[in-house]
């Protein structure tokens, strides 16, 4: 699955990230708050069984750089 | 770890909780934040009323009012209690211990224990198995459970992260010898390299009250704490319920070789809505044997949740029948506390707040 692909699916579980591309800054969301992050860690876990850390999720800057996290095979 | 009790049965259960009524919607227009934004996180997780106490009323005074209720409603001498334990994280003081001022003003004979567990959200079932062991191994006829917490006043009031969250409970619940057969499973965990995950830095001997302790930090998103609140990185918090969590309640119930479809329903802690609702999802309930409603009508009730669930979401049932019950406590430490049983029939006294309004 290509990074678009992972984009698209976590747009359609996750509101936040409506409008957003691989390079727009997590910080420049305007929903991008404590509840969007928890519910990215929900769409993570539930489709690709990995539970992100806070601190992994704090140290991305990019949607991009949050979505390099999912492991791609 | 796992054990196994027997010989023991929950006999009563009553709940006060704060006397204010708090509206999320109603509270964060009053702070100026937008009803879009309050709409799509009480929608999300299930924010809505939550019961808070006043100022002057803290959790000892809860459960000395719940326990009053019920021994007065099984019409109990005060001098049959045993022993008295006392779940809190909000003790009236270091020292003494609440289980100790609880006992005085309820008048229990001085052939008697009273003792303090100092844990949050996991309590209701420490303080079970407590009490279950007291019973069944140390020949104690009957004990009263009372946990509970002010965790409303923990919190920054402009900590959006975390101040909404919180409710004000007490509850008292009465443990009996008894000749029942039946097995009580539990499985505990604890996850201390995590303890900062939920906590509150100063104020305690590690970290004393100083001028320092008070300065207010604000967090990247607008939330604002100090030293003396409560705490909560809410992402490792997260983590935990659905990795740990999950798993306790499987092994769990099969330890007691339960079925999810035997379960009449599984109690979680009402940490949040969306967390309950993720958690039976992971476990495989249906959500109808969930019980999830306690969060949206009272907040997150720390260690009297379950309890809660279990008179407002159950109450029908375990009045009238043994009920087969998975549960689960979760919180502060890290830590986890499920069990696997039949609970009832008991006695149970209706939630009211404390003082009542005249």
């Amino acid at each position: 699955m290509n990074q678009v692909a992972l984009l698209i699916a976590l747009q359609s579980d996750v509101d936040c990230f409506s409008g957003a591309t691989l390079e727009t800054p997590l910080e420049s969301l305007p929903r991008w708050d404590s509840l969007s992050i928890l519910l990215v860690i929900s769409h993570i876990e539930a489709n690709y069984k990995i539970i992100l850390s806070g601190q992994q999720i704090r140290q991305c800057r990019t949607v991009g750089d949050l979505l390099n996290l999912i492991p791609t095979l | 770890m796992k054990t196994a009790l027997k010989n023991f049965k929950i006999r009563a259960i009553a709940l006060s909780t704060g006397s204010v009524t708090r509206s999320y919607i109603e509270d964060g227009l009053a702070q100026g934040i937008p009803q879009i934004k309050l709409e799509r996180i009480s929608q999300t997780i299930g924010l809505n009323i939550r019961k808070t106490a006043l100022n002057n009323i803290t959790a000892l005074d809860l459960c000395e009012d719940a326990g009053r209720r019920l021994l007065r409603q099984l019409d109990l001498d005060v001098s049959s209690v045993d022993a008295i334990i006392f779940v809190t994280q909000t003790p009236d003081y270091s020292q003494p211990n609440n289980a100790s001022l609880l006992h005085g003003r309820l008048g229990l004979s001085q052939d008697s224990m009273a003792y303090d567990i100092s844990i949050g959200c996991s309590g209701w079932v420490y303080g079970l198995h407590q009490a279950a062991l007291l019973c069944a191994h140390g020949g104690l006829g009957r004990v009263l459970l009372c946990a509970g917490d002010t965790l409303s006043r923990t919190t920054h009031k402009l900590d959006q992260s975390i101040n909404p969250l919180f409710g004000d409970a007490g509850s008292a619940t009465l443990i009996e010898r008894s000749g029942a057969e039946d097995m009580m499973y539990f499985m505990f965990g604890t996850d201390g390299s995590m303890s900062s995950a939920i906590k509150v830095p100063a104020g305690g001997s590690r970290e004393p009250l100083t001028s320092k302790s008070k300065e207010e930090l604000k967090d990247k998103f607008g939330n604002v704490t100090t030293q003396e609140n409560l705490q909560m990185n809410g992402a490792d918090v997260f983590n935990f319920t659905l990795r740990d969590v999950p798993q306790a309640i499987q092994a769990v119930m099969s330890y007691a070789n339960y079925k999810v479809s035997e379960v009449d329903a599984l109690v979680l802690h009402q940490a949040n809505k969306y967390i309950v609702h993720l958690i039976g999802q992971k476990t495989g309930f249906n959500p109808h044997q969930v019980p999830n409603a306690v969060f949206a009508k009272f907040g997150n009730q720390s260690s009297a949740s379950i309890p809660c669930v279990l008179i407002d979401s159950m109450g029908e049932a375990l009045a009238q029948k043994a009920v087969k019950v998975v549960g689960c406590g979760f919180g502060v430490g890290l830590s986890w506390a499920a069990f696997a049983g039949e609970i009832g029939p008991i006695t149970l006294c209706p939630i009211q707040p404390y003082p009542q309004t005249p």
